[in-house]
């Protein structure tokens, strides 16, 4: 279970506090950008870490959710006709039954079959749209959507639509906190680690996944969304592989189970794939030695991996022996 | 007349073109206490997985409180009150022991599907999980990580998540394997003490404690029954004999 420490309030206050004054920190719109790519980051790895973090179940389709409700939402309020709010909710719900449908397909097998399954989606959804041109652009993608206005704010202002992606970041961490907490999140924990055992306990496993599967699904769905009107352009990019990829990369990176990690490991890969890109040509070679170096020093991820080497500190400071080190510094001999 | 708790006819079931449990066929009735004696090998764990729903026979028909549950999965059968422990101790050992025995007694409830609920404001359920730590004497250990209990303390543990579930048929694999005098003593105790109308079938190697448990016994050799009958008949058969001394 995860308890709520102090030290994790008071970090969380901090890290609110400066997420809320970031735009005046930064003082630059390509920054604030910057910082609106990882909140839509964070929502995507946030849910995929519901699957991979707490359900066990590594999946490398779930680029799928952001495709299709970006294409789904530009199509719809941009080709189709739909307003904002319809275009919106009409992707998230189709995207969230799609989910439905690659769940029961998916949990058809477990481990590597359903990492293969979840990646065969995945592609079978970028060829589409890859392929069905008419459609969807082909390669040149599909572009024309607007911002929404909500109560008549201008979400082209780069400033206010960080704080409008802002408020689904806080939703998707609340909901997926209070979900982790909750029977179906428990549950889901259980499957994770002794699945025969659950069954034996009552539980039917492979509703609990296929439960979880869709509630990832739908946050990968409004992850979807706010990518649509950030880039007011979707391409076959968003739905391949790559980008399934990047996003299980983040999970990792950041520790899987936690619920910060995921944040930490998309900021880290945005900044990665943005900022350092404009001074380093081979980011992609740094991006794998960063990696390789989270494996071998932190293989639970950076946010676990801090905290046990901040509990190796504790632990050593409180010791007999490092209490009666002279105040001086001198090494007794 | 009412249904024995457990009916099991014409049970087989072949891994790959190995027979494990071979035709079995028998009936517990409700309230009895089944002993399932046998050499490693026998089938024992294998007819126990059958009758839990772990994979399904081959062929025949295994009936719970006369349900037929052939066809149903392990989960349906927990839900029509029966329970199990394992040979190989299997918990949540991350969590506390309180914790195991709320995902124990959650199993049964419609909040294992509630995804908004909070689990830790279920004042109730951890209160019960309490009370079944208690009852097999391990209210003190009900905040430490299972991880850092010790062999005995996990085996009561199983046997208090069984207990958990309120069950009417209860399956103990093996429940005092791997432990020491005292704590098979504990064990014994705590058998004992379960009231009389759960029926329990019990897998056990150490003769002594099972047969002062028993009320039928049933010998088991290369997945077949071969004895069947009280502890005086089964002790006296030269069946039991030769299974266990080879000749």
């Amino acid at each position: 279970m995860i308890r709520t420490s102090r030290t994790q309030m008071v970090l969380s206050a901090v890290g609110i506090a400066a997420l809320l004054a970031l735009p005046w920190l930064v003082k630059s719109d390509y920054y604030v950008n910057i910082a609106t790519q990882i909140v839509i980051a964070s929502i995507l790895a946030m849910s995929l870490n519901v699957l991979v973090g707490f359900g066990g179940m590594i999946s490398l389709g779930h680029a799928s959710y952001l495709g299709v409700a970006a294409y789904l939402t530009i199509y719809l309020t941009a080709h189709a006709g739909f307003g904002p709010l319809a275009g919106a909710l009409a992707a998230i719900a189709a995207t969230t039954i799609l989910a439905m449908l690659f769940g029961y397909l998916a949990l058809r097998a477990s481990g590597l079959g359903f990492l293969m399954i979840t990646l065969a989606l995945g592609q079978i959804l970028w060829g589409i749209a890859y392929r069905w041109a008419s459609l969807t652009g082909g390669d040149n993608g599909l572009g024309g959507a607007v911002r929404p206005r909500p109560f008549g704010v201008d979400l082209m202002n780069p400033t206010a639509f960080f704080y409008f992606s802002l408020i689904f970041l806080a939703a998707a961490f609340w909901l997926i906190a209070r979900f982790i907490q909750s029977g179906l999140g428990q549950s889901l924990q259980g499957t994770r680690d002794q699945p025969r055992r659950m069954r034996a306990l009552g539980y039917n496993v492979w509703l609990i996944q296929w439960m979880s599967f869709v509630f990832a699904g739908f946050w990968g769905a409004v992850a979807g969304l706010l990518y649509a009107y950030y880039n007011q352009f979707v391409s076959p990019q968003a739905l391949h592989l790559t980008t399934s990829a990047e996003t299980l990369l983040m999970v990792i990176a950041g520790g899987t189970g936690t619920l910060f990690g995921p944040i930490v490991g998309a900021a880290l890969v945005v900044i990665l794939k943005n900022v350092v890109s404009a001074y380093i040509t081979r980011w992609l070679m740094l991006l794998g030695i960063i990696f390789v170096a989270i494996v071998m020093f932190m293989p639970e991820g950076l946010v676990p991996g801090t905290r046990r080497l901040r509990g190796i500190l504790k632990k050593h400071q409180a010791s007999p022996t490092t209490q009666a080190l002279p105040v001086t510094g001198e090494r007794p001999t | 007349m009412t249904a024995p708790a457990l009916e099991v006819k014409g049970l087989h079931r072949l891994f790959g073109g190995l027979p494990a449990v071979r035709d079995v066929s028998m009936q517990v009735p409700a309230g009895e206490r089944r002993l399932l004696l046998g050499p490693n090998g026998a089938g024992k764990t294998t007819l126990f997985n059958l009758i839990a729903g772990d994979f399904p026979p081959s062929r025949g028909e295994i009936r719970i409180f006369g349900e037929n549950v052939t066809r149903k999965t392990a989960e349906q059968r927990t839900h029509l009150g029966m329970a199990r422990t394992y040979q190989i101790i299997t918990l949540f050992t991350n969590n506390t022991l309180l914790h195991n025995v709320v995902i124990s007694l959650m199993g049964l409830l419609k909040l294992r599907f509630n995804p908004l609920s909070d689990v830790r404001r279920q004042k109730a359920l951890w209160d019960e999980a309490r009370t079944t730590l208690a009852l097999v004497g391990l209210e003190h250990l009900a905040d430490k990580r299972v991880a850092d209990t010790s062999y005995g303390e996990r085996r009561r543990l199983e046997i208090a998540m069984a207990l958990a579930q309120k069950p009417k048929l209860l399956l103990l694999d093996e429940p005092l394997a791997g432990l020491s005098t005292d704590e098979r003593r504990d064990i014994q105790r705590l058998l004992q003490a379960i009231p009389r109308d759960v029926t329990i079938i019990m897998i056990e190697h150490d003769m002594d404690v099972a047969l002062a448990f028993a009320d039928v016994i049933t010998v088991m050799h290369r997945g077949q029954i071969v004895v069947e009958g009280n502890r005086a008949d089964v002790v006296a058969d030269p069946k039991t004999r030769e299974v266990y001394l080879g000749h």
